[in-house]
């Protein structure tokens, strides 16, 4: 029970508490003074009873001890009649005389003497007095017996009855004044303790009022608030927190107008930004929302957008790594998904497109920002500069490839004029020969006809569509192709090519193209290592392939004149170039570059200067499905 | 919070012990048997207040008597127990408690003297007995009203509050001193007479005393001779106000007596004589020896004839007449109450008496806030040695 009221007590309100615990003490004060009031009464007013019961049996036994003498009951009657006279017979219940047998002289009883009583307070022989609680009938009483002596012999006794009552009686009226007392005082109290609460707990009822309204969003209350509080001093504590509840709210209102405008930015970048963008629940892919340019890009309503899986619009492939970064986050970094992809407008029209993602809330729900930038004419414009770049290329080889045409073009020559010849001098031509002769002049325009073929892929523009090759190939094509002239420049060219490599995704001729561009600049810088007199030095290109790490990797070394430190940074941007002006266009390591990245692969550069270079190319090598699995 | 009530309630409830004992209905109705109403009386049979006793008690007695012999009250007799306490208040006391206690009186019955019965209010009151008919008109008690104290006559504050008026307004005198006996009675007297002066601007112009059993009155006498006072208004008793007259006759000081009815007038006359003094009686009761024409006192006469039927040998007088009358009180009073008697329904039944004609001239009325039956006061003057009534 206990229990129950300590926790009713617990969970009532701030008000209820300050009155419970007001009218407790209030009570537990009250019941102790009351207590110790009770006790002090009884100790003093006994006391004081008896002392009173002792003057009164004193001044009787005085006045008597003549009458006891002459034996006047009359007198002696009138005079214990006289003592219980007024107030006192409040609290004398009888009086009575005894001789010094103890025979009952006088008594002031008007029924029949209670024998009882007469001797149930004997006086001790050696005193002159005695006290004694009695009870006589249904009443306690104290009886006051006090010695009358006669000289020092006892001629009697005059015993007094007290009523006990008369104390109770006293206690009684003195306890209902105290209740009384306490009872307005607790009245008293409770209307103090209640509208004590009431002060202290009502600026807090409307702080709370106040904050619910502001959770609800309506923050125009304060100055209402502030009005409230000025009765409480500077020092008030309550309307120190409501200072500082008017703080915050100004606060969160201040923050609540920059959220506002921040919100307003975004909206608006979203609503006029320059690219497509979505937003997709980040579970289904679902498209929650799109902006005008999207529409725009994509030729799709908002209508048609929304609830559309944004994979119809083209391929949204993360891997684990990324989902689970972005799961992690309510919204975080932007992520480049993937880059010159091709995306599909409404009726199936490819574009390409760059694809950033970055997690973010919308509308309570984990979503994906997801934005699109077209990028179709960057690729045109790429594949137009590596197409002239490849025609500069074309251009460069153009010696060797003519000095490699010429030697069949010279054997089909030398054939037909061996032929010539013979028909003139009509000679015939022995069967085998002639056989021999025309099979030489065949495979001499074979492989004519293979340079040229391989010319025509070389510089045939490629589609977009990643295909899947063996990195050795492209570098065994070029080395066809300018193999011949690098050994004629007296390059010694090695080939270090490891078998069974897995494949790459990639397109055959930019790889050749990214390998013809390594072996010329390494036969540039071992020419220029030449040219600058260094004196004797190997001229060694070396290329090497293999596989690391998942990565498949082709290396191309020379023994050139290395890369100055100073320009090492700056090589791979466009139109920078350390040949003589009309010697190349600055291109080639931009384009390089570009065409590894491309493909996800990454370039390193190891350089001496005066010694060598190497230019490690490395891919992502293509999972192959295991067998079987 | 509960708790708390319930805390408070049994507080207060202790607080409110029974301070009031019920009477146990035993003593309601001590005294009564079959046959018998037992009433107790103590009063002086002898000394010098004896003649008052007696007399009472005869008068008291003479129509008691009279209703025993006619059958009682309901078939009970009323038997008077007497006591002489010699108007020695400590004697009445003992008498008294003697009464109660040993001999369980119904009702205490026709007290003398105002010293004696004030002493035993106190067993009254304890013992909650009725007294009926005191011959005193002390003020103590009468106020304040005690349900147990039947007063029959008019008290002595309007005895002297009557004489004061005469004496002031019919005979014009202005120079008045009080004679009493110092003790309650006396006292009484004189708070009277003081009370009755006040209104006229004047005081007692001298006091004397004596006490009560003695004859001690020249000193008295002395102090109210040197005032030149006009009238003395004496409360004494029969003897020494006899003195105090005929000293004041030898020494030629002749101012209005005046007497209040306890002096017992008609033993003053005897003790007087035949003198030519201006000596005035105030009476609660009418003469008894009046003319047979005057129809109004038909009780006077009922009064003398039994008187001399019960008691030949007496001579029909005042004091006598008024325990006459105490006694058809306290009859009137046994009849009202009914055959199933008890001491409360007795004072019940005084207090129902309304304007009951006693044939004395003056009706009898009580009430619960009124315990004083008779309210007149007659004058009398005393006249070829003895006390007529001066029907002015």
């Amino acid at each position: 029970m206990a229990q129950s009221l300590i926790d009713r007590i617990r969970n009532s309100s701030l008000k209820n508490k300050i009155f419970f615990s007001v009218t407790a003490v209030i009570l537990l004060i009250s019941v102790l003074i009351a207590l110790f009031t009770r006790w002090i009464l009884i100790s003093t007013l006994t006391s004081e009873l008896k002392q009173r019961g002792l003057g009164i049996a004193y001044s009787i036994a005085e006045s008597c001890r003549g009458f006891l003498l002459t034996n006047d009951v009359n007198q002696l009657t009138s005079l214990i009649f006289d003592a219980r006279l007024g107030a006192r017979r409040e609290l004398v219940g009888y009086v009575f005389i005894l001789d010094k047998q103890g025979q009952i002289l006088a008594h002031t009883f008007t029924r029949d003497f209670p024998q009882q009583i007469a001797l149930a307070n004997r006086i001790a022989p050696d005193k002159d007095h005695r006290i004694q609680l009695m009870n006589a009938g249904r009443e306690a009483i104290y009886d006051v017996a006090v010695a009358v002596n006669e000289g020092i012999y006892r001629i009697g006794s005059v015993h007094v009855g007290l009523y006990k009552k008369h104390i109770d009686q006293l206690i009684n009226k003195l306890r209902t004044t105290f209740l009384g007392f306490v009872s307005v005082v607790i009245l008293l109290f409770f209307i103090i303790s209640h509208h004590l609460s009431k002060t202290i707990t009502h600026p807090i009822t409307r702080l709370t009022m106040v904050s619910d309204e502001i959770s609800r969003g309506i923050f125009d209350v304060q100055l209402d608030m502030e009005k409230g509080l000025q009765h409480g001093g500077v020092k008030d504590e309550v309307r120190q927190l409501s200072r500082s509840f008017i703080n915050m709210t100004n606060r969160i209102k201040e923050s609540q107008a920059k959220l506002k405008e921040s919100d307003n930015k975004y909206r608006s970048l979203f609503a006029s930004g320059p690219n497509p963008i979505f937003v997709l629940d980040r579970k289904t892919l679902k498209i929650l929302s799109a902006n005008p340019s999207a529409e725009e890009t994509y030729g799709y309503t908002k209508e048609e957008l929304v609830g559309r899986p944004f994979t119809d619009l083209g391929p949204f492939e993360l891997d684990e790594n990324q989902w689970t970064e972005f799961n992690a986050q309510h919204a975080g970094n932007v992520t480049t998904i993937s880059s010159k992809v091709q995306y599909f407008k409404k009726g199936y029209q490819a574009f390409y497109v760059n694809v950033h993602a970055s997690p973010a809330f919308y509308e309570d729900k984990n979503a994906l920002i997801v934005a699109t930038t077209d990028i179709s004419e960057m690729v045109e414009k790429d594949s137009q500069l590596i197409q002239a770049s490849k025609m500069t290329t074309l251009g460069e080889m153009s010696a060797g490839i003519a000095h490699e045409l010429n030697q069949p073009l010279n054997a089909i020559k030398m054939g037909s004029e061996f032929l010539e010849m013979m028909i003139e001098k009509e000679e015939r031509i022995p069967e085998h020969e002639l056989y021999q002769i025309v099979r030489e002049v065949s495979s001499q325009v074979d492989r004519a006809e293979g340079i040229i073929r391989r010319l025509r892929d070389f510089g045939r523009k490629t589609d977009f569509t990643k295909e899947k090759i063996l990195i050795n190939d492209p570098v065994n094509t070029v080395l066809e192709i300018i193999g011949r002239q690098l050994r004629l420049q007296n390059i010694d060219v090695q080939l270090q090519l490891t078998a069974n490599l897995p494949p790459i995704l990639a397109h055959h001729n930019r790889i050749e193209q990214v390998i013809f561009n390594l072996l010329t600049n390494a036969r540039d810088a071992i020419n220029l290592k030449e040219e600058s007199g260094m004196g004797n030095h190997p001229r060694n290109i070396i290329i090497r392939s293999y596989a690391e790490d998942g990565q498949v990797a082709v290396a191309v070394s020379d023994t050139g004149i290395g890369i100055d430190p100073a320009v090492k940074a700056q090589i791979f941007e466009a139109f920078f170039t350390t040949k003589k002006m009309g010697e190349g266009m600055g291109l080639g390591l931009s384009i390089t570059s570009g065409i590894v990245e491309d493909y996800g692969g990454k370039i390193h550069i190891h350089s001496e200067e005066g010694q060598g270079t190497t230019f490690n190319l490395s891919f992502p090598a293509v999972q192959q499905t295991p067998p079987g699995g | 919070m509960k708790n708390c009530i319930i805390w408070m309630l049994a507080l207060m409830a202790l607080g409110c012990g029974n301070t009031h004992e019920n009477q146990t209905s035993t003593t309601q109705s001590l005294g009564i048997s079959d046959n018998e109403i037992l009433v107790g009386s103590s009063l002086a049979l002898g000394g010098h207040a004896g003649y008052l006793g007696t007399q009472t008690l005869h008068g008291a007695m003479a129509y008691i008597r009279h209703v025993n012999q006619r059958g009682g009250i309901y078939g009970r007799r009323i038997k008077v127990i007497t006591y002489d306490d010699g108007y020695d208040p400590p004697r009445c006391v003992t008498n008294t408690q003697k009464l109660i206690v040993q001999d369980k009186v119904f009702s205490l019955f026709c007290y003398v003297g105002t010293p004696t019965t004030v002493k035993i209010l106190p067993l009254v009151e304890e013992a909650r007995i009725p007294v009926v008919g005191m011959f005193t008109g002390a003020n103590a008690l009468r106020e304040p009203l005690n349900r147990y104290l039947i007063n029959v006559r008019a008290s002595y504050y309007q005895e002297t509050g009557a004489a004061v008026t005469h004496l002031v307004e019919a005979i014009k005198l202005k120079k008045i001193a009080v004679f009493y006996q110092y003790d309650a009675y006396g006292f009484d007297g004189l708070k009277g007479t003081e009370i009755a002066l006040r209104p006229y601007g004047l005081v007692p112009v001298a006091t004397g005393t004596y006490i009560r059993g003695t004859l001690d009155v020249e000193e008295g006498l002395r102090k109210i001779m040197a005032a030149q006072a006009e009238a003395v208004v004496m409360i004494g008793t029969y003897e020494p106000c006899a003195k105090f007259i005929r000293l004041a006759r030898e020494r030629h000081f002749s101012p209005v007596f005046y007497n209040v009815s306890f002096v017992g007038a008609d033993e003053l006359a005897r003790l007087l004589g035949r003198i030519d003094e201006n000596i005035i009686v105030t009476q609660v009761v009418p003469p008894p020896e009046v003319s047979g024409s005057n129809k109004e006192l038909w009780g006077a006469r009922e009064y003398v004839a039994l008187l001399k039927q019960y008691y030949p040998s007496d001579r029909p007088n005042f004091v006598s007449l008024e325990g006459y009358i105490n006694a058809k009180v306290l009859v009137e009073g046994l009849e009202r109450a009914g055959r199933e008697l008890n001491r409360e329904k007795f004072i019940s039944a005084i207090e129902s008496i309304q304007k009951l004609d006693l044939g004395i001239a003056n009706l009898l009325s009580f009430s619960p806030r009124d315990h004083q039956g008779l309210e007149r006061v007659y004058f009398t003057h005393l006249q070829d040695g003895k006390f007529v009534w001066r029907n002015h």
